[in-house]
Protein backbone atom coordinates (compact mmCIF):
# COMPACT_ATOMS: atom_id res chain seq x y z
CA UNK A 1 0.00 0.00 0.00
CA UNK A 2 1.32 3.41 -0.95
CA UNK A 3 0.41 6.98 -0.19
CA UNK A 4 2.05 10.24 -1.08
CA UNK A 5 1.67 13.53 0.76
CA UNK A 6 3.05 16.83 -0.51
CA UNK A 7 3.66 19.52 2.04
CA UNK A 8 4.66 23.14 1.62
CA UNK A 9 7.50 24.53 3.79
CA UNK A 10 5.16 26.27 6.20
CA UNK A 11 4.63 25.37 9.85
CA UNK A 12 0.83 25.66 9.44
CA UNK A 13 1.01 22.63 7.14
CA UNK A 14 1.56 20.46 10.22
CA UNK A 15 -2.15 20.66 10.98
CA UNK A 16 -2.89 19.16 7.58
CA UNK A 17 -0.24 16.50 8.15
CA UNK A 18 -1.89 15.52 11.46
CA UNK A 19 -5.23 15.16 9.66
CA UNK A 20 -3.61 13.10 6.93
CA UNK A 21 -2.05 10.79 9.52
CA UNK A 22 -5.44 10.23 11.18
CA UNK A 23 -6.98 9.34 7.82
CA UNK A 24 -4.07 7.09 6.89
CA UNK A 25 -4.39 5.35 10.25
CA UNK A 26 -8.05 4.63 9.61
CA UNK A 27 -7.53 3.55 6.02
CA UNK A 28 -4.67 1.21 6.88
CA UNK A 29 -6.23 0.01 10.13
CA UNK A 30 -3.36 1.21 12.30
CA UNK A 31 -3.80 1.18 16.09
CA UNK A 32 -4.45 4.59 17.67
CA UNK A 33 -1.24 4.63 19.80
CA UNK A 34 0.79 3.95 16.65
CA UNK A 35 -0.92 6.81 14.80
CA UNK A 36 -0.03 9.07 17.76
CA UNK A 37 3.63 8.00 17.50
CA UNK A 38 3.76 8.38 13.71
CA UNK A 39 2.12 11.78 13.96
CA UNK A 40 4.87 12.78 16.37
CA UNK A 41 7.59 11.44 14.07
CA UNK A 42 6.18 13.41 11.15
CA UNK A 43 5.90 16.60 13.16
CA UNK A 44 9.47 16.36 14.47
CA UNK A 45 10.96 15.62 11.05
CA UNK A 46 8.95 18.27 9.22
CA UNK A 47 9.42 20.97 11.86
CA UNK A 48 13.19 20.64 11.47
CA UNK A 49 13.03 20.75 7.69
CA UNK A 50 10.58 23.64 7.53
CA UNK A 51 12.33 25.72 10.21
CA UNK A 52 15.98 25.11 9.31
CA UNK A 53 16.15 23.27 6.00
CA UNK A 54 15.93 26.05 3.45
CA UNK A 55 18.34 28.91 2.86
CA UNK A 56 15.85 31.12 1.05
CA UNK A 57 12.35 32.38 1.82
CA UNK A 58 10.87 30.73 -1.24
CA UNK A 59 8.25 28.05 -1.45
CA UNK A 60 9.45 24.45 -1.36
CA UNK A 61 7.60 21.17 -1.59
CA UNK A 62 8.44 18.38 0.80
CA UNK A 63 7.45 14.94 -0.45
CA UNK A 64 6.45 12.17 1.90
CA UNK A 65 6.00 8.61 0.69
CA UNK A 66 4.29 6.10 2.92
CA UNK A 67 4.48 2.40 2.21
CA UNK A 68 3.14 -0.57 4.10
CA UNK A 69 4.31 -3.99 3.01
CA UNK A 70 3.02 -6.59 5.42
CA UNK A 71 4.19 -5.51 8.85
CA UNK A 72 6.83 -3.13 7.53
CA UNK A 73 5.95 0.53 7.42
CA UNK A 74 8.32 2.85 5.55
CA UNK A 75 8.22 6.60 5.39
CA UNK A 76 10.52 8.51 3.04
CA UNK A 77 10.71 12.27 3.40
CA UNK A 78 12.50 14.17 0.66
CA UNK A 79 13.21 17.87 0.22
CA UNK A 80 15.45 20.15 -1.81
CA UNK A 81 16.86 22.01 1.18
CA UNK A 82 20.53 22.19 2.07
CA UNK A 83 22.31 18.98 2.96
CA UNK A 84 21.49 17.92 6.49
CA UNK A 85 21.88 14.49 8.01
CA UNK A 86 19.85 14.36 11.24
CA UNK A 87 21.14 10.88 12.05
CA UNK A 88 24.51 12.49 12.88
CA UNK A 89 23.01 14.54 15.67
CA UNK A 90 24.20 13.44 19.09
CA UNK A 91 21.53 12.01 21.37
CA UNK A 92 20.65 14.16 24.38
CA UNK A 93 21.70 12.93 27.81
CA UNK A 94 18.30 12.12 29.29
CA UNK A 95 19.77 11.25 32.68
CA UNK A 96 20.71 14.86 33.48
CA UNK A 97 19.07 16.72 36.36
CA UNK A 98 16.56 19.46 35.54
CA UNK A 99 19.09 22.29 36.02
CA UNK A 100 21.47 20.69 33.55
CA UNK A 101 18.98 19.60 30.91
CA UNK A 102 19.26 21.81 27.85
CA UNK A 103 16.01 23.23 26.47
CA UNK A 104 15.18 21.47 23.21
CA UNK A 105 17.09 18.93 21.16
CA UNK A 106 14.59 16.12 21.63
CA UNK A 107 12.99 16.03 18.17
CA UNK A 108 15.38 13.76 16.28
CA UNK A 109 15.87 11.66 19.40
CA UNK A 110 12.13 10.95 19.59
CA UNK A 111 12.13 9.90 15.92
CA UNK A 112 15.00 7.48 16.55
CA UNK A 113 13.30 6.03 19.61
CA UNK A 114 9.93 5.52 17.93
CA UNK A 115 11.12 4.15 14.59
CA UNK A 116 13.17 0.97 14.18
CA UNK A 117 15.56 2.50 11.67
CA UNK A 118 16.42 6.02 10.57
CA UNK A 119 18.65 6.46 7.55
CA UNK A 120 19.75 9.48 5.60
CA UNK A 121 20.82 9.74 1.97
CA UNK A 122 21.67 12.70 -0.20
CA UNK A 123 20.50 11.90 -3.74
CA UNK A 124 20.42 14.37 -6.66
CA UNK A 125 20.77 17.35 -4.33
CA UNK A 126 17.84 16.20 -2.25
CA UNK A 127 17.68 15.09 1.36
CA UNK A 128 16.10 11.68 1.84
CA UNK A 129 15.14 10.62 5.31
CA UNK A 130 14.17 6.96 5.32
CA UNK A 131 12.25 5.74 8.34
CA UNK A 132 11.03 2.22 8.93
CA UNK A 133 9.09 0.46 11.63
CA UNK A 134 7.84 -3.05 12.10
CA UNK A 135 4.27 -2.32 13.11
CA UNK A 136 3.23 -5.76 14.19
CA UNK A 137 5.92 -6.26 16.76
CA UNK B 1 -5.72 23.34 22.59
CA UNK B 2 -7.44 24.76 25.64
CA UNK B 3 -5.84 26.00 28.84
CA UNK B 4 -7.93 26.64 31.95
CA UNK B 5 -6.51 28.02 35.16
CA UNK B 6 -8.14 27.80 38.59
CA UNK B 7 -6.31 29.55 41.41
CA UNK B 8 -7.07 29.07 45.08
CA UNK B 9 -5.10 30.42 48.09
CA UNK B 10 -1.70 29.05 47.41
CA UNK B 11 -2.09 26.84 44.38
CA UNK B 12 -2.95 27.16 40.72
CA UNK B 13 -4.38 24.26 38.82
CA UNK B 14 -3.77 24.48 35.10
CA UNK B 15 -5.80 22.11 32.93
CA UNK B 16 -4.49 21.65 29.43
CA UNK B 17 -6.65 19.96 26.81
CA UNK B 18 -6.08 18.81 23.26
CA UNK B 19 -2.79 18.97 21.38
CA UNK B 20 0.36 20.85 22.29
CA UNK B 21 2.50 20.91 19.17
CA UNK B 22 4.76 23.14 17.09
CA UNK B 23 1.82 25.22 15.90
CA UNK B 24 0.61 26.23 19.38
CA UNK B 25 3.45 25.61 21.86
CA UNK B 26 4.11 29.37 22.09
CA UNK B 27 0.51 29.98 23.06
CA UNK B 28 0.75 27.23 25.70
CA UNK B 29 4.01 28.69 27.02
CA UNK B 30 2.47 32.14 27.30
CA UNK B 31 -0.57 30.85 29.20
CA UNK B 32 1.49 28.82 31.66
CA UNK B 33 4.18 31.45 32.16
CA UNK B 34 1.48 33.96 33.06
CA UNK B 35 0.67 31.75 36.04
CA UNK B 36 4.34 31.16 36.88
CA UNK B 37 5.11 34.89 36.95
CA UNK B 38 1.96 35.69 38.97
CA UNK B 39 3.96 34.80 42.07
CA UNK B 40 2.13 31.59 42.95
CA UNK B 41 4.61 28.99 44.13
CA UNK B 42 2.56 25.85 43.72
CA UNK B 43 1.31 24.76 40.32
CA UNK B 44 -0.50 21.60 39.35
CA UNK B 45 -0.62 20.90 35.67
CA UNK B 46 -3.55 18.59 35.02
CA UNK B 47 -2.91 16.71 31.77
CA UNK B 48 -6.03 14.53 31.74
CA UNK B 49 -7.25 16.21 28.55
CA UNK B 50 -3.84 16.39 26.88
CA UNK B 51 -3.89 13.87 24.05
CA UNK B 52 -0.83 14.82 22.02
CA UNK B 53 2.53 16.40 22.69
CA UNK B 54 5.63 16.90 20.57
CA UNK B 55 9.11 18.15 21.46
CA UNK B 56 7.84 21.74 21.15
CA UNK B 57 5.43 21.03 24.01
CA UNK B 58 8.02 19.12 26.05
CA UNK B 59 10.25 22.16 25.74
CA UNK B 60 7.60 24.27 27.50
CA UNK B 61 7.23 21.71 30.32
CA UNK B 62 11.00 21.85 30.88
CA UNK B 63 11.09 25.66 30.84
CA UNK B 64 8.30 25.81 33.43
CA UNK B 65 10.01 23.24 35.64
CA UNK B 66 13.28 25.20 35.53
CA UNK B 67 11.47 28.45 36.37
CA UNK B 68 9.59 26.90 39.27
CA UNK B 69 12.80 25.44 40.68
CA UNK B 70 14.52 28.82 40.33
CA UNK B 71 11.83 30.49 42.45
CA UNK B 72 11.78 27.56 44.88
CA UNK B 73 8.23 26.78 43.86
CA UNK B 74 6.70 23.43 43.12
CA UNK B 75 5.32 22.03 39.91
CA UNK B 76 3.33 18.82 39.95
CA UNK B 77 1.84 17.04 36.97
CA UNK B 78 -1.12 14.73 37.10
CA UNK B 79 -3.26 12.45 34.96
CA UNK B 80 -0.92 11.79 32.05
CA UNK B 81 -2.56 9.69 29.33
CA UNK B 82 -0.58 6.53 28.41
CA UNK B 83 0.69 7.99 25.12
CA UNK B 84 1.94 11.13 26.85
CA UNK B 85 3.49 9.07 29.65
CA UNK B 86 5.38 7.08 27.03
CA UNK B 87 6.84 10.23 25.48
CA UNK B 88 7.83 11.43 28.96
CA UNK B 89 9.53 8.08 29.60
CA UNK B 90 11.44 8.16 26.30
CA UNK B 91 12.57 11.74 26.92
CA UNK B 92 13.73 11.11 30.48
CA UNK B 93 11.07 13.53 31.74
CA UNK B 94 9.48 11.02 34.11
CA UNK B 95 12.43 11.37 36.48
CA UNK B 96 12.58 15.18 36.41
CA UNK B 97 8.89 15.85 37.10
CA UNK B 98 6.67 14.93 40.04
CA UNK B 99 3.86 13.00 38.40
CA UNK B 100 0.68 11.97 40.19
CA UNK B 101 -2.11 9.66 39.03
CA UNK B 102 -4.88 12.12 39.96
CA UNK B 103 -5.50 15.70 41.04
CA UNK B 104 -6.36 14.78 44.65
CA UNK B 105 -3.01 13.13 45.20
CA UNK B 106 -1.22 16.01 43.48
CA UNK B 107 -2.98 18.45 45.82
CA UNK B 108 -1.85 16.69 49.01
Amino acid sequence: MDKILLVNNKIEELTRVAQFMEELGEEWGLPVPLVFSLNLVMEEALTNTIAYGFDDDGSHTIEIHFNKAGALLSIIITDDGHEYDPTQKKDPDISLAVEDRPIGGLGIFLIKKIMDSVQYRRINNRNNLILTKNIES
Amino acid sequence: MNVNVVTSNDCSIICVEGRVDTTNANEFEKAVMEVVTSGINRIILDCSGLNYISSSGLRVFLIVQKKMMAIKGELRLCCLQPGIQEIFDISGFTSIFSIYPNQDLALK
